[in-house]
């Protein structure tokens, strides 16, 4: 059975609760928020916490097994089926949303004359490698590529300074609170991204004891850290486009990554920012991949094969071939993450818990 | 966490070779005729029968390999001790028959330091084979084996393939036992456990099997043994038979066993917990398990300072990289990412490309193609020669090529910083790895620029991440993270007061270095 240490999960949390969320923060949280919208941020990725806090409990309830099949025990076998196989569904989707997303967004920053196509197959292909290889794989992967990419990021916040209006920050809170909840409710969906993630990881996670309460501290570590970063890039093209310009920007991040200039020399490095943030969008669509096929293991009962393999990345590019490009493909990311993420995780988990709890309770009585 | 990972390792298949290997083991009786039979046709063998007066005349036979025995400790010690010396014995020539034999030579008439009494067949041919003397009494089941090897062999001279400024001069031979001996001077302990064992049905080949009991994990020294003795194949001539059956995933570029001609170095090895493997007939010996990184330190590294170390390493890994990805950054720049350069060095690029005829990416492909082959002429040529075919081939084709338009100038400055970046590397089976690395990410750079660049990095990535070597990930300590080992001797090195545990690249079971507390 594999296994993941603390660190691995933490760094794993982390990669893949920061994803692809740093293309679209800063539009989201602008739009709804306004020159307020990096408060939302960190709240709304705080949302994640104590539903991650309830999965944990269970997972020390119910050890070596995922929600899925925690879920089965606690609600009966058809609802939990029935999670699952909406589990499958959405992880899929959305994993394939977010395929077509990172290939449009290399389309249009890096080689726009390349189909979209030929990204979408060779990240897939990179998806399913890593996903072959395993999650002790996956989760070493994340060891190395997470720093990098935070680095990344904080690279291009700290050359952007030059470009700060700095009048863009004031006034702070000058529409009240009612702004930035809208701004929270937007932004929310994203930690829920992960704990969908976190609830088919659950059987890969140590099980000794003191390592267990290092996942604990890991999941509320790693939701703050990925919070705090993308506060800081919300705050940064707030700065540097201003509000209305922000939320315009499809892919703000790769519109601030043009206009860096290093020693006066170099400049339009976006296209190598785009080869360190590529990692992160591996890491984002390996996650959903793992879901969907940790999912199909718990529902249909199938093993690990390069034809399911095969079938899974195969669906991956279908689904991710049907939006346009652009804004309808934001827009339905948006659709699905608020319409469909957001009320799944937080519906699935609370019933699992409080059901669970209640059980406990009548146990007791 | 890792002796997990380490068992896992178990369930890994040995390949065998595609042959059958004649069978040379087996389980016969002994007899002077029978070993007569099988090795009198070979001109080599040297038979010598003599008469012994006991109790009875006793025939014997002395059966030698020439050119593996010392000569003169024959003669010396056991055919006068037994021809001559024991006539000034008259008790012990009573009680001397055919039977009683081989027990009073081994107790009172061989004064030999390495002797045996034997009883098989197999045995008695191995012993001749590998050097030692056998002696048989009439047709007697039972001989004596007597150590006499000695052969012509090179003596202990500095290795030329890991040469040094700071360091021991001393590097291992062909012989085994020098070898051995060479490690032994250098770990003067009990706990260093040299395990033998024969691999090749038909050479027979010695190998040893070197650890530090306490320090290496015996989940790995029981892998590594377990792992050759399995081997199935005819002959074993040198270290790298070895590493291809035995490595955990042959189709990989990258090495996954550790070589090294130095003593110190495999001292060093083992005394951080790894197992070394020693082959007779070569002076390459192997360290697993191996972590990439292994591969960028030299034993300078441990030698400096350790301040120094931080500028060596740095360089070491800059030049790697470097090595690597010159030419796919140049194809992809000149190619698709003109922008990331400042207008008047883009300006210089495309007045140096003007009139080339070929796309970067062949044009790097050639220049490339001319490294590797002026890179494998000179390796094959006596030294003096060798050079001579570096400035035939830096200066004239070069400049001849930039003179006709065949590449452009910027194309010779970035193939030559390929080439001194790759001396960078010092470990020859790595240095082959980037090689041939090369040409798949300058594919990739031509069809899809920093995209195709980042679609190599991340597949290597993912390669590298899922190799292991003896059930260590190959990563380690960057991924899985073993900080200790990450800032004490990965890209730095600790001062030696500072190293008071080991680095824990290797799982230990005495994690203590015994250094400054």
């Amino acid at each position: 059975m594999e296994r993941i240490s603390p660190h691995q999960f933490m760094m794993i949390s982390s990669g893949v609760l920061l994803g692809t969320t740093f293309f679209p923060v800063a539009q989201l949280a602008a739009g709804a928020a306004g020159r307020d919208g990096w408060w939302s941020v960190l709240p709304a990725y705080s949302l994640g916490i104590p539903l991650g806090l309830m999965v944990y409990t269970l997972m020390r309830k119910y050890p070596g097994q995922n929600l899925l099949q925690i879920t089965e025990g606690i609600l009966g076998k058809w609802v939990g089926k029935l999670i699952g196989v909406l589990y499958v569904v959405i992880s899929a989707y959305f994993g394939a949303l977010l395929l077509g997303q990172v290939a449009d967004a290399f389309r249009r920053s890096v080689l726009p004359l390349i189909p979209v196509s030929v990204y979408s197959v060779t990240i897939m292909l990179l998806v399913i490698l890593v996903a072959w290889a395993g999650i002790e794989v996956f989760a070493r992967f994340a060891e190395v590529v997470f720093p990098i990419v935070v680095l990344g990021l904080i690279i291009t916040m700290i050359l952007s300074i030059s470009r700060f209006e700095w009048e863009e920050f004031y006034p702070v809170l000058g529409n009240g609170l009612t702004p930035v909840l809208a701004g929270v409710l937007k932004i929310a969906p994203f930690p829920m991204e992960y704990i969908l993630f976190l609830a088919g990881l659950l059987t890969f996670l140590p099980t000794v004891e003191q390592e267990q309460r290092q996942v604990k501290t890991g999941i509320w570590r790693a939701i703050i850290l990925v919070g705090v970063l993308d506060a800081l890039l919300t705050l940064t093209e707030i700065m540097v486009f201003g509000p209305a310009e922000a939320q315009r920007l499809n892919y703000g991040l790769l519109a601030l990554g043009k206009m860096i200039e290093f020693a006066k020399t170099f400049a339009g490095i976006e296209s190598i920012f785009m080869l360190v943030w590529m990692g992160a969008m591996i890491t984002k669509i390996g996650a959903f991949y793992f879901m969907a096929f940790w999912g199909m293991q718990s529902v249909f009962g199938v093993n690990k094969s390069w034809k399911w393999f095969l079938l899974l990345g195969g669906s991956f590019l279908l689904l991710s071939s049907l939006p346009e490009g652009g804004v309808e493909l934001l827009g339905e990311i948006t659709l699905v993450d608020e319409s469909v993420i957001l009320p799944f995780t937080v519906g699935w988990i609370l019933l699992v818990w409080s059901v669970d709890r209640w059980r406990k309770g009548v146990r007791r009585g | 966490m890792i002796k997990d990972l380490t068992v896992r390792g178990k369930n890994r298949k040995v390949r065998k070779a595609p042959w059958k290997p004649a069978d040379a083991q087996g389980d016969n009786p002994l007899s002077a005729s029978q070993v007569r039979t099988v090795l009198g046709k070979s001109s080599d063998i040297v038979f010598r029968d003599f008469v012994i007066r006991g109790a009875e005349d006793i025939r014997c036979l002395l059966v030698v390999v020439d050119g593996l025995v010392d000569k003169s400790i024959l003669d010396e010690f056991i055919l006068k001790a037994l021809m001559f010396d024991l006539k000034r014995q008259p008790e012990l020539t009573r009680q001397l028959t055919t039977a009683s034999a081989p027990q009073i030579v081994l107790e009172r008439l061989a004064p030999a330091n390495e002797i045996k009494k034997i009883s098989k067949l197999e045995e008695a041919l191995d012993a001749i084979l590998s050097g030692d003397a056998v002696l048989f009494f009439g047709e007697k089941p039972e001989a004596l084996v007597i150590g006499v090897r000695a052969w012509a062999n090179r003596g202990v001279n500095e290795p030329e393939t890991e040469s040094a400024i700071r360091g021991p001069r001393e590097g291992f031979t062909e012989t085994l036992r020098i070898n051995t001996s060479l490690l032994r001077r250098k770990i003067k302990h009990p706990s260093l456990q040299i395990v033998s064992l024969k691999v090749g049905t038909i050479t027979r080949t010695n190998v040893v099997v070197a650890y530090i009991e306490n320090l290496a994990q015996p989940d790995v020294v029981d892998e590594v043994l377990r792992r050759l003795q399995a081997i199935e194949i005819d002959g074993v001539l040198e270290s790298g038979y070895l590493e291809e059956m035995v490595e955990d995933l042959p189709y990989s570029p990258f090495p996954q066993m550790f070589f090294t001609e130095r003593p110190d170095v495999m001292a060093a090895d083992l005394l951080e917990g790894r197992v070394g493997i020693l082959v007779d007939g070569t002076p390459i010996g192997l360290v697993v398990p191996a972590v990439l990184t292994q591969f960028l330190q030299v034993s300078e590294d441990y030698y400096e300072r350790a301040i120094i170390v931080i500028l060596a390493r740095f360089v070491r890994y800059l030049g790697t990289l470097m090595a690597l990805l010159a030419p796919a950054v140049y194809v992809a720049t000149t190619t698709f990412h003109q922008e990331i350069l400042p207008t008047s060095l883009a300006l210089n690029v495309a007045m140096g490309r003007e009139g080339v005829p070929f796309p970067a990416l062949l044009e790097a492909v050639f220049m490339i193609l001319a490294l590797e082959i002026l890179q494998e002429a000179g390796l094959r040529l006596p030294r003096a020669s060798g050079q001579a075919i570096g400035v035939v081939g830096a200066l004239v084709i070069g400049e001849a090529a930039v003179k006709a338009g065949l590449v452009s100038p910027i194309m010779v400055i970035v193939i030559g910083l390929t080439a001194i970046s790759s001396y960078t590397i010092p470990s020859y089976d790595l240095g082959i790895a980037i090689r041939l690395l090369r040409f798949p990410l300058m594919f990739l750079a031509g069809v899809m620029g920093f995209f195709g660049i980042g679609l190599g990095l991340y597949g290597l990535l993912i390669h590298l991440l899922s190799l292991r070597s003896f059930g260590t990930p190959y990563l380690s300590p960057v991924a899985p993270l073993r900080i200790r080992a990450l800032l004490q001797d990965t890209f730095v090195r600790a001062p030696w007061w500072a190293l008071k545990r080991r680095p824990d690249l290797v799982d230990t079971d005495e994690p203590d270095s015994g250094g400054q507390k």
